[in-house]
């Protein structure tokens, strides 16, 4: 189910009142969390949770074989995780790249002259599978690299890959960062309670009014338009589509950490801030940050990261980026994003390495300047990243710099009006929260002014409604 | 030293300090009241409590009901007109039955006839309207119904659960309905626009009131709000569709042909029917599709009955507000007049007569 639907909120309602019952054991709650986010998972559509038991038994059983070896040779406990790989890997492989595979050799085999048509690939994607999949991976991952031990509680371990708040979109989090956590009895005090359900409203703010409510019809506008269009469509719906997909994301992950925070669990931050980013590299610290640190533990650094040449460095950071783009999508559009903020952060470093600077530029304009030269750069990628196929991408661009000066205007003015205002409302609060985080701002607002503005994101909220749109992460 | 990442320890989150309690006090204060007044406010616009909206969700409602046959065997399908021209009420008091209504407004019903001649086992009566521009459209409709053939099947427990829970909440409040939410009231907002662009204050604004079973009736404020009747005239009218081509024609035909055949092999039949529509619409679809050269096919190369308002004296003088859908009370004649011709045609029709061989 989705956070953004009644019956999210029936179900989150009537968990709530079962986790704070004051006669149930530790353990009865936390298999009540376990059982809801079965639940949770299941109502999308029920036999995809097959998919979901057997990744989890399959790691449980890997990471004790892998530390059962530890003292055997390096090859038995690599092959546990061949093992892992492949399974956790295959699911993906079948169930979210296997049609994409098919075209591609489809294609491969008609430039070698050899006709073959792939067979018509009717296979649902699961939802979540690429986050419960890294989820599970960095478990097992974590126990062969020797950064921790297996988890000694299935109950405990089932309910880290599986608990719901992160389950189908993240924050990808770690065996270190959760697990713990269910260890000893958890249950929300009164702040933590209302500072989780402040969180769900700001998210859902973000995803149903701005993202959905505001910014969707200009984004689906310009991106889906089959003729040329013109250098302020092409702009808007770009920028439209910039902060479509943050809200969406980051509205989503709000959510997340404000229904883990309401149960007494902590989850991590997964936005920081991140159109207020000076270079890629500050930009990764801040978009889709358990994504990036889980690229930077599990694959750059594991290809080398920085430790071998500065040729070999700047291949594995490639490397990372364009397989970091195919994970959110079976298509050479996401590759093609992937490798620009690949060519991005290269760039970055190259031009760091030889000028010596380090850290932020100094001067407010300078920052700034950075700061939006890194947001339109951003922005050039979030047309592969929204467009569904070069033809689409090509024209949003040629429209963007201006090589279509004849095209005729798609965008209303009301989408226009609507672009404007929020994105640069978006970009104006960014840059002002920049070092700061959202609990610190509110602790030295005023209280009534919180208040206030909380009130009005939940009216907002309920009076647009919304029509339960999914969440654009979840295709992913 | 090694460097600690936060993903190397156990997550933990800071509270704010501030008074979390007087705020969530004050929330609660300022929802409630706003809520109030903007339910006041809707209220005062004309929209109604228990006014249950159509959605994808209810439509496959009533799509699952011809698989799991809990139908009288009769079905209809089509575009807007039929679903607020017919009178699901005064069809079951004419016939014992309750059509399974399927219909959807910006749609053709040529293409859920398509489906359901391949992909079900109903075997009653179908009845299709024939909106000439809809019906030989080749784009899609509107998108509220988009991807609905595929979604009724593989429409997931979430959803359904949260289509159940809405319909109990919008028997309690009347400003549940999305096309007065505060993104659609934004977008209605008459602003100049570049070019040609009509934008979202040219599209179908609210004009009806749905209720169980998907009765769709024309909205009242179309009848006695002068501005909102004056738009819906005004989206009608503004809008220029091309003539459907010659191949468009032929190629719709037969699919119709081979629909109605699939049909017919299993026993089921399929009736055409035409609604009214007046002044400047009718004049238009008169002009773009001709009867000649749709109806009179389509009924010819399909071998099925069809029943055209202008064939009927008592389907004569009925009132369309906006031109293109009856009110409720000439709705409830018309389909008393449609349903008086099929009850001549077709015996199984008659209350007290035996089910049609098939129909359960």
């Amino acid at each position: 189910m989705v956070f953004n639907s009644l019956t999210f909120l029936v179900f989150f309602a009537g968990l709530l009142v079962l986790h704070h019952l004051p006669f149930l054991s530790w353990r009865a709650k936390k298999v009540n969390l376990l059982v809801a986010s079965y639940v949770f998972y299941a109502a999308w559509n029920p036999p995809f949770i097959l998919l979901l038991w057997a990744s989890t038994i399959v790691d449980w059983f890997i990471a004790r074989g892998i530390y059962a070896a530890r003292d055997k040779s390096r090859a038995v406990r690599r092959s546990w995780l061949v093992i892992s790989i492949a399974v956790n890997i295959g699911f993906i492989g079948f169930f979210k790249y296997g049609e994409f595979f098919l075209e591609n050799w489809q294609a491969l085999m008609q430039a070698f002259g050899v006709v073959w048509v792939a067979p018509q690939w009717d296979i649902v994607l699961p939802v979540g599978i690429s986050f419960y999949t890294f989820v599970t991976l960095s478990y097992t991952l974590d126990v062969y690299l020797g950064r921790s031990k297996p988890i000694g509680n299935f109950l405990d371990y089932a309910l880290f890959v599986t608990f719901f708040p992160h389950l189908v979109a993240g924050p990808i989090v770690r065996p270190t960062q959760l697990v713990p956590q269910f260890e000893t009895p958890k249950q929300a005090t009164r702040d933590q309670l209302l500072w989780g359900l402040g969180l769900i409203v700001l998210g859902l703010f973000e995803k149903v009014v701005l993202a959905d409510g505001g910014l969707a019809s200009a984004a689906d506008a310009a991106f889906g338009a089959k003729d040329a269009i013109g250098v302020a469509d092409a702009w808007l719906g770009t920028l439209a589509f910039s902060g479509q997909i943050f809200c969406d994301f980051a509205g989503y992950s709000t959510v997340a950490v404000g229904t883990a925070l309401c149960l007494g669990f902590a989850l991590p931050d997964n936005f920081r801030m991140p159109y207020a980013a000076i270079g890629f590299s500050d930009f990764w610290r801040r978009w889709h940050v358990s994504l990036s640190t889980w690229l930077r533990d599990y694959l750059y650094i594991p290809l080398g990261g920085n430790r071998g040449t500065e040729a070999r460095t700047y291949v594995n950071l490639m490397l990372t980026m364009l397989l970091g783009g195919l994970w959110h999508g079976a298509s050479w559009t996401f590759v093609v994003w992937g490798g620009l903020h690949g060519l991005y952060l290269a760039s970055e470093r190259w031009i760091r390495a030889r000028s010596g600077v380090v850290g932020d530029p100094v001067g407010p304009w300078n920052r700034l300047a950075l700061a939006l030269a890194t947001y339109f750069l951003v922005n050039i990628t979030w047309v592969f990243f929204r467009a569904k196929d070069f033809g689409g991408a090509s024209r949003v661009l040629a429209g963007m710099f201006g090589f279509a000066p004849q095209a005729a205007p798609i965008l209303p003015t009301i989408y226009m009006i609507k672009v404007v205002v929020i994105v640069t409302g978006i970009l104006v609060v960014q840059w002002f929260m920049r070092h700061r985080a959202l609990e610190e701002v509110v602790s030295r607002a005023p209280w009534w002014a919180t208040g206030a503005a909380t009130a009005a994101m939940l009216f907002a909220v309920i009076v647009t409604q919304g029509s339960g749109q999914a969440f654009i992460y979840f295709q992913f | 030293m090694k460097h600690i990442h936060e993903q190397d320890v156990v997550t933990v989150r800071e509270i704010p300090q501030t008074r979390l309690a007087a705020i969530a006090w004050l929330v609660l204060a300022v929802v409630v009241a706003a809520m109030a007044c903007w339910e006041w406010r809707m209220r005062q616009l004309g929209l109604l409590v228990g006014d249950l909206e159509d959605s994808k969700s209810a439509w496959s409602v009533e799509r699952r009901r011809l698989e799991s046959r809990d139908h009288d065997g009769v079905a209809i399908l089509g575009g807007s007109r039929i679903l607020f021209d017919t009178n699901l009420d005064v069809w079951q008091e004419l016939t014992g039955r309750r059509p399974v209504q399927l219909a959807m407004p910006g749609q053709s019903g040529q293409r859920v006839l398509a489906d359901i001649a391949v992909n079900s086992r109903f075997d009653g009566l179908v009845l299709i309207d024939m909106t000439p521009e809809q019906f030989f459209r080749t784009g899609p409709g509107l998108p509220a119904f988009e991807g609905v053939l595929d979604y009724w099947e593989d429409e997931g427990p979430a959803k359904r659960a949260s289509h159940q829970l809405g319909l109990v909440l919008s028997r309690h409040f009347a400003f549940l309905d999305t096309q007065y939410s505060l993104s659609e009231l934004v977008d209605q907002l008459d602003l100049p626009n570049r070019g040609k662009i009509g934008g979202p204050y040219l599209r179908p604004w609210k004009l009806s009131e749905v209720y169980a079973d998907r009765q769709y009736v024309l909205w009242r404020q179309i009848e006695n709000n002068e501005q909102l009747r004056s738009h819906a005239i005004r989206v009608w009218t503004n809008r220029d569709p091309p003539a459907p081509s010659e191949q468009v024609i032929a190629r719709i035909c037969g699919d119709v042909r081979d629909s109605v055949a699939k049909i017919r092999a299993r026993g089921g039949e399929v009736v055409f029917i035409r609604p009214p529509s007046a002044g400047a619409y009718y004049e238009r679809e008169q002009r773009t599709v001709p009867r000649k050269t749709s109806w009179d096919r389509i009924l010819r190369e399909s071998g099925t009955f069809g029943i055209h308002f202008e064939d009927y004296p008592d389907m004569q003088g009925l009132n369309t507000p906006e031109l293109s859908h009856l009110t409720r009370e000439d709705a409830a004649r018309y389909t008393r007049a449609y349903v008086g011709v099929l009850r001549e045609r077709y015996g199984w029709l008659r209350p007290g007569a035996e089910l049609h061989p098939r129909a359960r």
